[in-house]
């Protein structure tokens, strides 16, 4: 016999329930879940599904969307050259060939997320010239490099991103360190290097820094000079010194970073993030020829501008203003650098929640990806599409689902795993690419070489 | 299928029906929910049809064999057999990951509350199930598969005979359980999780230490509500059949010491700890105290291992296992005294013990250590920012703080308003939770915390 009053209540609830999904009210429940029994797919497939990016183009850039099959990496105008000739030269283990990458990107890259992995895949095969580019001590308690612990005390720190100094000298990797007497620094390595290069602001009353290894000085920097002007001092490591310290030791003294180098050959990838950093951060607010004078410096063969993500959150700014200033952005470097190859890296994909509770990739996020990839193209820049190669919409709900997790749970910020696939194929596309450039050049190279033969 | 899907109240709905239907026969009743168990256990896969019924039988033979036999030897062996074989089957599914029978389900809960039969006609505490039907339909009662209450087989047992038509009175307390599980779980415990508590545990360093530290209060809260709330569905959807669970949580937050804490939180799995695994270690009876405290260590190091073979629930355990010790120790020394009347040394008491609780929640829902140093670093560096709390996490937070301290008669004077309510108030007062939950949860099934244990 069934109880009068429970099954009173449940067929009044399913009735209210039906009334609701039939005005709309509530939304339709899935009930015939119930029934299946079929095995549960794994979140991830096995190959990445492709992206499909669908939108109208609004205005001025009309967008013809990429092949979802196509590559990943696109350089129809060969803008990876100098990067592929300096990478031969260096696994050709010519002597002092060190190719140098400055990796631009935001709070990924600030945790040296994906471009740790790309430097150790990189130097794993090419040979490790040094861990390069470190930032004096953390603006951000999420800022740290693998292979490189470092902390920092007394230092007035101003980011590009956030506070800003109003000199707009923010040095190669956007934060500026001013310190009084007594501010220091140290860093721990894990491997050992042969030289230590600081780069810091010589300026009228500049102070004294001392740069010591382990407990001796290896050497002092005056930072006093006529003018306001970036400036570099390279010091040699004694044999096996992994822990080394910068000491104020008059004030006021001004850093924008060091830099760890070892005898090549071999790859430096230097990690330059910043967190919010977006492309109108470093027009804006990288002083122009201060930013010049220090990518000159670095000589770099590769240049990576890897903004998106903070961007792809307006989507007014994304078609009125963005393809401009990335346009800007793009011809300041190639200005600054004309020799250096130019890769225009596009931001992952990020997921929200939508009103449903589904996390699905913001409409946004792959019209800022295909807005990047026409700019790259018109300007002569090679493109990286990681948001198409890490699997396109949706990717970071699958992260999100896939156990372990592979992406934070504000979808955004991958966890080491899921920066590692990504560095991964960072690395692939660009060893790929390579390999396809070194074949091309040798047929050129058989094809215009007289055969032995002829010669006698 | 969870115990907060859609999906799941159909099934139970169901189940409601066709067991009422043929309740007055016994065996038909039975039948009816050992279909539904071994339903419940094959929606999450299939194998578990073969798994579940060859380990109940076992337990059940050992368990009739025990009764039987009368030398202390082959008692002890027919005992030891059943603990092997039902901490086998946690450790097969638990701690050999990669391995191809890697099931989805941690059958944690099943064996516990198994072990708890044979044990206990080793102890001569309880008498085997004459009836094997009812033995299958209590070992693997479904509402308490996925996170109990782990419930005592001596007691599901007898409300198998006695059958009697189920109370208006129950009924309501069924559904009311019901729809404040659902709101516990959708209302408060996935929108701290998804708005705060979840990255601040992946990424502790991407926010600042008044926020880190949000998100470990907003963590504690959402544990509770969380595991409260699968625990009021369990409940409500046995009752429903008319079997009575044990409860399983009282205010824990309120707990003014250690010790107090566990006779609050976890109930049935701080008694299962206290009855099978701390007296029967060795030492208990020594007159050196030392063993005492090294047996509650000992005990709660082992619980610890239970959530995963992993050093921060090793640590977590330990925290409370050096807790329990240390007040055990302090109780020696000073007596055991009165609880105060001053409502400021009553609040301390209360806010230390919470404190206390909530640096073990640090490791307990941490990645790993380094993540737990990291949360703690974060917090102890002093930094201010409130630009990743949301208002509307502050405002959940508080309502789910508020909420806890209400004093019990509010809940049992809510209950009693919804019980003696007309149906189709009932009925009308779960439609509208359920629109509730949908148009401000919005968060889809998120699987309970306590299912992965």
């Amino acid at each position: 016999m069934l109880p009068k009053k429970s099954s009173l209540v449940i067929i009044t609830f399913g009735i209210l329930i039906l009334l609701l999904q039939w005005t709309k009210l509530a939304r339709p429940f899935v009930v015939d879940a119930a029934l299946d029994f079929r095995p549960r797919p794994s979140a991830i497939p096995e190959e990445p599904l492709r992206a499909r990016p669908q939108f109208r183009s609004q205005n001025k850039i009309v967008i013809v969307p990429q092949d979802p099959t196509g590559p990943n990496l696109i350089d129809p105008h060969g803008a990876l050259k100098v990067f592929y000739q300096a990478l031969w030269r260096t696994e050709a283990k010519q002597p002092g060939a060190v190719t140098r990458i400055l990796h631009y990107g935001d709070s990924p890259v600030t945790a040296d997320s994906i471009t740790a992995d790309a430097r150790s895949l990189l130097q794993e095969h090419f040979g490790d010239a040094g861990h390069g580019f470190i930032l004096i001590a953390k603006p951000w308690a999420w800022y740290g490099h693998r292979g490189v612990d470092v902390h920092g005390g007394g230092w007035h720190i101003e980011a590009a991103s956030q506070s800003r100094a109003r000199d707009g000298f923010h040095g190669l990797g956007g934060v500026s360190f001013q310190g009084g007497t007594g501010a220091s620094s140290q860093f721990v390595l894990h491997k050992d290097h042969v030289r230590i290069e600081v780069k810091y602001m010589r300026q009228p009353g500049g102070g004294t820094l001392a740069v010591e290894a382990g407990e001796s000085t290896i050497g002092k920097i005056d930072t006093d000079g006529p003018d306001k002007q970036p400036a570099f001092q390279m010091f040699d490591l004694p044999n096996g010194a992994r822990e080394i310290n910068l000491t104020v030791e008059r004030g006021p003294v001004r850093i924008f970073g060091v830099s760890f180098e070892r005898d090549g050959p071999g790859v430096i990838y230097n990690s330059l993030g910043l967190n919010g950093g977006q492309v109108q951060m470093a027009l804006r607010f990288f002083e122009k020829a201060q930013w010049t004078a220090e990518l000159q410096h670095e000589q770099p063969d590769l240049v990576i501008v890897n903004y998106g993500t903070n961007e792809s959150l307006y989507a007014d700014y994304i078609e009125r203003y963005y393809p401009g200033e990335l346009r800007e952005l793009l011809r300041r470097i190639k200005n600054a650098v004309p020799k250096a190859s130019l890769l225009v890296m596009s931001p992952m994909d990020r997921g929200e929640r939508n009103s449903s509770g589904q996390i699905t990739t913001p409409p946004t996020l792959p019209r800022l990806v295909e807005i990047q990839r026409q700019i790259a193209e018109e300007t002569g820049c090679a493109f990286f599409n990681t948001f198409q190669a890490m699997g396109g919409e949706g990717t970071m709900a699958r992260w999100y689902e896939n156990q372990p997790r592979l992406v934070s749970a504000d979808f955004m910020h991958p966890l080491p795993a899921g920066a590692k696939k990504v560095g991964v194929l960072l690395d692939q596309a660009l060893e790929s690419g390579f390999r396809q450039f070194k074949i091309k050049q040798e047929q050129r190279l058989a094809e215009h070489t007289p055969s032995k033969g002829t010669d006698q | 299928m969870l115990l907060s899907t859609p999906a799941y109240f159909t099934f139970l709905i169901a189940i409601f029906f066709a067991y009422w239907l043929v309740a007055r026969f016994r065996l038909a009743g039975l039948a009816v929910i050992v279909f539904a168990n071994y339903f419940f256990y094959a929606r999450w896969d299939l194998v578990y049809l073969a798994v579940i019924p060859v380990a109940s039988s076992c337990d059940f033979l050992i368990g009739k064999a025990l009764a039987a036999a009368e030398r202390p030897g082959v008692r002890r062996a027919l005992v030891t057999l059943s603990i092997a074989l039902n901490i086998g089957l946690i450790a097969s599914v638990k701690y050999m990951p990669g391995l191809p029978w890697i099931l989805p389900l941690g059958l944690s809960f099943y064996a516990f509350q198994s072990l708890t039969y044979t044990i206990d006609i080793y102890r001569r505490d309880a008498e085997p199930a004459e009836s094997y039907l009812a033995y299958l339909a209590s070992a693997s009662f479904f509402p308490t598969t996925l996170a109990g209450p782990i419930t005592r087989i001596s007691t599901l047992l007898p409300q198998w005979s006695k059958r009697e038509l189920l109370s208006p009175q129950d009924s309501g307390k069924a559904f009311f359980l019901i729809g404040l599980g659902l709101l516990k779980k959708f209302l408060i415990a996935d929108y701290l999780a998804e708005n705060l508590v979840n990255r601040v545990f992946d990424l502790p360093n991407l926010y600042s230490g008044t926020e880190v530290l949000l998100g470990v209060y907003g963590y504690a809260l959402q544990l509770y509500y969380d595991f409260s709330g699968y625990t009021d569905i369990a409940i409500g959807s046995a009752l429903l059949l008319g079997i009575k669970l044990p409860i399983n949580f009282n205010r824990p937050y309120t707990a003014q010491n250690i010790a107090d804490f566990w006779r609050r939180w976890h109930i049935s799995f701080s008694n299962w700890l206290r009855d099978y695994v701390y007296f029967s270690l060795p030492g208990l009876r020594s007159r050196w105290k030392i063993f005492t405290y090294a047996n509650l260590v000992i005990t709660m190091a082992i619980g610890g291992l239970w959530h995963g073979a992993n050093w921060t629930f090793l640590i977590w355990g330990l925290w409370h296992g050096t807790g329990l010790a240390a007040q055990r120790w302090w109780q020696v020394l000073r007596g055991n005294p009165k609880p105060s009347a001053n409502f400021a040394i009553h609040f301390l008491k209360g806010l230390v013990t919470f404190h206390f609780v909530l640096i073990g929640w640090i490791f307990f829902r941490a990645a790993n250590i380094a993540t737990a140093r990291e949360i703690l670093t974060q917090i102890g560096s002093g930094t201010v920012s409130f630009a990743n709390v949301a208002p509307g996490f502050l405002l959940v937070l508080g309502i789910a703080v508020i909420a806890h301290y209400l004093p019990k008669s509010w809940y049992d004077g809510s209950l009693r308003l919804y019980s003696a309510s007309p149906f189709y108030a009932q009925a009308a007062a779960m439609a509208l939770l359920i629109v509730a939950i949908q148009y401000i949860g919005a968060t889809g099934a998120v699987p309970f915390i306590y299912n992965k244990f």
